[in-house]
């Protein structure tokens, strides 16, 4: 096959940001397609690259097949919304109904996520699996804030051993998912801003956990409603077929959930803060798009 | 030109539910299919063509499978199922109407 049209189909596979096996069945589909349509074009009578340049003609733009072939595949059903919008559900139902302080609750849930995560990634990454793995790396990011409380000499510890192994495998889930699609690594991250929210909110002046645990509880409902609000922007997301939607619904869930959260907690957060966390939203959100552009340039 | 665009994506889902319910056809097929057919007058961007037919799929109304042939290679056949058999018929009789209703009113009033 000429270059040009192995560049055209190349270009067509990293627009399409579909799983690995509907990825090469449309290549496939379109390579025959390609094949049959500049053997007949050379019989008429044209020279092999005349042959090719006419056949992308009559293809059309690679981006914009790229870009149709994605949205014909990219609504998921309402059980797979149901699905991804689960662990935003269940994080909601946690808060809202007081379960967050029984042991037996946190690790059920902490349980069903890190299997329904293991699942998903094993069974080809499908869309619903990104909420659950945002979660599934929750632990991590706290175990890793927690540490931070330690007395001074195992907080270096700390720092030394577990923070550049938490770093890693943040990162290297982060570059696979960005790999797949980094809308879906936005779909992961999503949560972070409005925990990063809370924390800020409930985050013990003093250093006094009963402080802090009387904050929470008085806090409860509202952090249930926010995440209640993730789980229908996340069935929202799936269900919808065009990026720029997408892209959109999360931007203004973030938008949403932060100005929620400043409104409940009623000053606590300062305006600088706000403004802060607003920024850090769109960064955690918009930035993996230019982690794949960067990750696509350096091949 | 761009009118005619138009009106060809509008019936895209219609026309390649028309020509495979006759026969399985593969995507250059259905192509060439629907020019013959036309007379010509059904030439469209090709790549058009497989997004179209992978949302026929994706809505039950198509199913696509791969074929290989002597010569090693594959293609994608796609066959009409019930549900784009039903689909086809309600789409047909929406047709027919529109089209008796459009020559009531498009021919000339004889005085």
């Amino acid at each position: 096959m000429l270059t040009v049209l192995s560049d055209y189909l190349d270009n067509i596979r990293d627009n399409l940001r579909l799983d690995r096996s509907s990825e090469k069945e449309v290549i496939q589909e379109l390579e025959t397609h390609i094949e049959e349509e500049v053997k007949e074009l050379r019989e008429s009578g044209l020279s092999e690259e005349d042959a090719a340049d006419t056949c992308l003609t009559l293809l059309g733009s690679a981006k914009v097949v790229a870009r149709q072939i994605y949205e014909a595949h990219s609504q998921g059903s309402w059980t797979q919304a149901l699905l991804a919008a689960t662990p935003h559900l269940l994080f909601g139902l946690l808060f809202a109904l007081n379960w967050w302080r029984g042991v037996g609750w946190l690790l059920g849930m902490l349980a069903l996520i890190l299997i329904m995560a293991v699942y998903g990634w094993w069974r080809g990454k499908p869309a619903w699996l990104f909420p659950w793995l945002g979660y599934s790396l929750l632990p991590v990011v706290v175990a890793a804030l927690l540490l931070l409380y330690l007395p001074k000499s195992w907080s270096w510890v700390a720092i030394l051993f577990y923070l550049p192994i938490a770093l890693w495998l943040l990162y290297a889930i982060t570059v696979r998912t960005i790999k797949r699609d980094w809308l879906y690594t936005s779909l992961m991250l999503l949560p972070l801003p409005t925990i990063a929210g809370w924390f800020l909110a409930i985050e013990p002046v003093n250093q006094l956990p009963d402080d802090w645990l009387q904050r929470m509880q008085d806090f409860a409902p509202w952090i249930g409603l926010t995440f209640l609000a993730l789980g229908v922007t996340v069935a929202t997301f799936i269900r919808l077929r065009r990026r720029w939607l997408r892209v959109s619904v999360l931007v203004v869930s973030g938008l949403i959930t932060l100005t929620m959260v400043a409104y409940y907690t009623e000053g606590r957060i300062s305006i600088l803060a706000f403004l802060i966390l607003m920024v850090v939203m769109l960064l955690v959100l918009l930035s993996p798009a230019l982690v794949e552009r960067t990750l696509r340039h350096s091949g | 030109m761009a009118k005619k665009n138009e009106l060809i994506k509008g019936s895209i889902d219609s026309l390649l539910l028309c020509v495979i319910v006759q026969q399985p056809m593969y995507g250059y097929q259905i192509i060439k299919e629907l020019e013959r057919r036309s007379q010509g007058y059904f030439k469209f961007k090709e790549g058009t063509l497989y997004p179209a037919l992978h949302r026929l799929e994706k809505a039950g109304l198509a199913r696509g499978e791969w074929q290989t042939l002597p010569n090693g290679r594959q293609r994608r056949y796609y066959h009409i199922t019930e549900k784009g058999m039903n689909s086809l018929a309600a789409k047909r009789g929406q047709w027919l109407d529109f089209i008796t209703a459009m020559n009531l009113i498009i021919q000339p009033v004889s005085e």
